[in-house]
């Protein structure tokens, strides 16, 4: 069974569309990393699994149940880290976590859960008096109460310095080895590379990628950057390059035009250049990496993968 | 049903606002001065419930400022978490909105009860200490239970447009407007009201004019609760008297309880957070 299922959803505030007729499918025991710059819709579409925002079309299904109408059912299994959340001033963390614990109506020993976040020794203090690292860790703490079968964290890492990004990832493998369901968002691949089996890309509302990480890697794979410095590009310049074969992507900031390509089109795209009216001064050639896939993915430019 | 965690949650939350333990103090202050202000004259002895339905207490401390101190308490209860986000925190766990909307209104209903039973009971030292005083623990118990009451149904009011209002500003001046609405502008223009219909009211109204005063009365909640209240310290409640107004004035307090946090949860359930 999938742990998450969307079916032709979309989600239009007022007149602006926020997810496009989106596609995905996780399945029961998958860590999913779900990418993209910010705004792209990752948010909207994590809160439409839990009930938080209403698609405007198309079916949402959560641990195989209606993300509406069975909302509760669905959240009684699943443990979230939210987008935007703000956490009770006023009460200690010891006792967000009691909360949690009889909102799910589990029992359990609070401070367990907060040793394993590694906040134990704030238990006892106000939570408005956490830094937003430390909330990170409550609110997370809070999610692995009655150990869920899915996990959907909206920007685990945010606030987290490079230690606590590690103990998060630490965390999500533990849960993903106890057969628990992953989803989590990040506007960072590096965040998402080292433990996710699988990853979707969103841009402006649309999933444009969908693969392993391997599958990712397969595909950049032997490609090399070209970095060509000259005397001035534009855009214009770049239509002939980019109409090469074995070309994947070109961009320029007028001084040097950077070009995704198979290593055999290096000459081509230099006398297309040079046929273009571009003086070319030097060039170095850079492997391409997962990075400057994702960037590619991610900042608007057309690729053919 | 996680409402009770939510109310649980709430209540905690509440109690450590300064608000609360600010409140607490002023009642103690004015019950115990207005205790003083209807001591009885030398020689004589006088019920501890003269004091509960003297002008001072009865107007001025509990139908004046019962219902102000109660929409201060609840106006923000779920707006003001919208507004922070601590509502997706909240909805994070598996509460329905219905939970979280009466949860809210059983969480905050502790918060204003704490501080006028703190106000009330303290202030009964003194009572009982005076021996001019015939402290009746039944009547001075049942009112701080009805005071409560009241402070439940502003409570109520205040949760209702709380889940409603779209940003805390609005849910202030609703709560503003239903005060003002409630407390000073009925009384003035019940008055006028009453002189005119006296006299019998316009023909094409299928009431007569006592019927539209009598209903008047009842819908707005201070009214309703002096009718009980009032029944209840002359030991009357439900067995002298008007029986049928005291009825209806009971269950008009109950519908003002449940019936505008129902209305906010009919809104709030079609909402996006």
């Amino acid at each position: 069974m999938a742990a998450i299922e969307l079916d032709g959803v979309t989600k239009r505030f007022g007149d602006v569309t926020a997810v496009t007729d989106l596609d995905l499918t996780v399945p029961e025991g998958e860590v999913f990393g779900f990418l993209g710059p910010n705004g792209a819709g990752k948010s909207t579409t994590i809160n439409m699994l839990l009930d938080f925002v209403r698609p405007t079309a198309g079916e949402v299904r959560v641990l195989g149940l209606d993300a509406g109408r069975e909302s509760v059912a669905v959240r009684r299994r699943t443990g979230v880290l939210p987008e935007g959340y703000d956490v009770y001033h006023r009460l200690t963390g010891r006792k967000h976590v009691e909360f949690a614990m009889r909102s799910k109506e589990v029992d359990g020993d609070p401070d367990a859960v907060l040793e394993r976040v590694g906040i134990a020794d704030a238990a006892d203090r106000k939570a408005g008096g956490y830094s937003k690292g430390m909330r990170q860790r409550l609110v997370l703490g809070m999610a692995l109460v009655g150990e869920p079968d899915l996990l959907i964290l909206d920007e685990p890492s945010s606030g987290l310095d490079p230690g606590g990004a590690r103990e998060m990832r630490e965390i999500v493998r533990e849960e993903a080895d106890r057969g628990t369901t992953v989803f989590f968002s990040s506007h960072v691949l590096g965040q998402v590379e080292a433990v996710c089996d699988r990853v979707g890309i969103m841009r402006e509302g649309e999933l444009v990628a969908e693969d392993s990480i391997e599958g990712l890697r397969d595909a950049v794979e032997g490609g090399e950057t070209l970095v060509v410095t000259v005397d001035a590009a534009s855009e214009d310049d770049l239509g002939a390059v980019r109409a090469l074969d074995g070309v994947t992507n070109a961009a320029t900031d007028g001084g040097t035009v950077t070009i995704t390509c198979d290593p055999d089109a290096k000459t081509a795209v230099i006398g297309a250049l040079e046929e273009a009216g571009v003086t070319v001064k030097d060039f170095q050639t850079e492997e391409t990496s997962l990075e400057d896939l994702f960037l590619a993915y991610t900042e608007g430019q057309e690729v053919s993968v | 049903m996680t409402w009770t965690a939510v109310a649980r949650k709430d209540f905690e939350d509440a109690i450590r606002s300064r608000w609360v333990a600010g409140l607490s103090i002023l009642f103690v202050l004015l019950v115990s001065a207005a205790a003083y202000l209807v001591r009885p004259a030398p020689g004589q002895t006088i019920s501890s419930n003269q004091v509960l339905n003297s002008l001072f207490v009865r107007d001025a401390l509990v139908t004046t400022l019962v219902p102000l101190i109660a929409l201060i308490v609840a106006y923000n209860a779920v707006v003001g978490e919208r507004e922070s986000g601590s509502l997706k925190l909240l909805l994070s766990l598996p509460h329905s909105r219905a939970d979280v909307v009466f949860g809210k209104v059983a969480g905050r209903a502790g918060a204003i009860a704490a501080p006028i039973g703190v106000g009330f009971l303290l202030p009964a030292l003194i009572l009982l200490l005076v021996p001019a005083v015939n402290f009746d623990a039944g009547s001075y118990l049942g009112y701080t239970l009805l005071t409560a009451i009241l402070g439940v149904v502003f409570v109520s009011i205040a949760v209702g447009f709380s889940t409603a209002a779209s940003s805390s500003r609005r849910a202030v001046a609703g709560a503003v407007g239903i005060y003002f609405l409630f407390v000073p502008l009925w009384g003035a223009v019940r008055f006028p009201l009453q002189l005119y219909l006296s006299g019998g009211g316009p023909s094409w109204l299928p009431l007569t004019g006592q019927q539209v005063l009598r209903m008047l009365r009842l819908i707005n909640p201070t009214g309703s609760f002096k009718i009980v209240s009032n029944a209840f310290l002359q030991g009357a409640l439900f067995t002298q008297g008007d029986v049928n107004m005291q009825v209806s004035a009971s269950l008009m307090l109950l519908v003002w309880i449940l019936v505008p946090p129902l209305l906010g949860l009919l809104w709030f359930q079609e909402a996006d957070l």
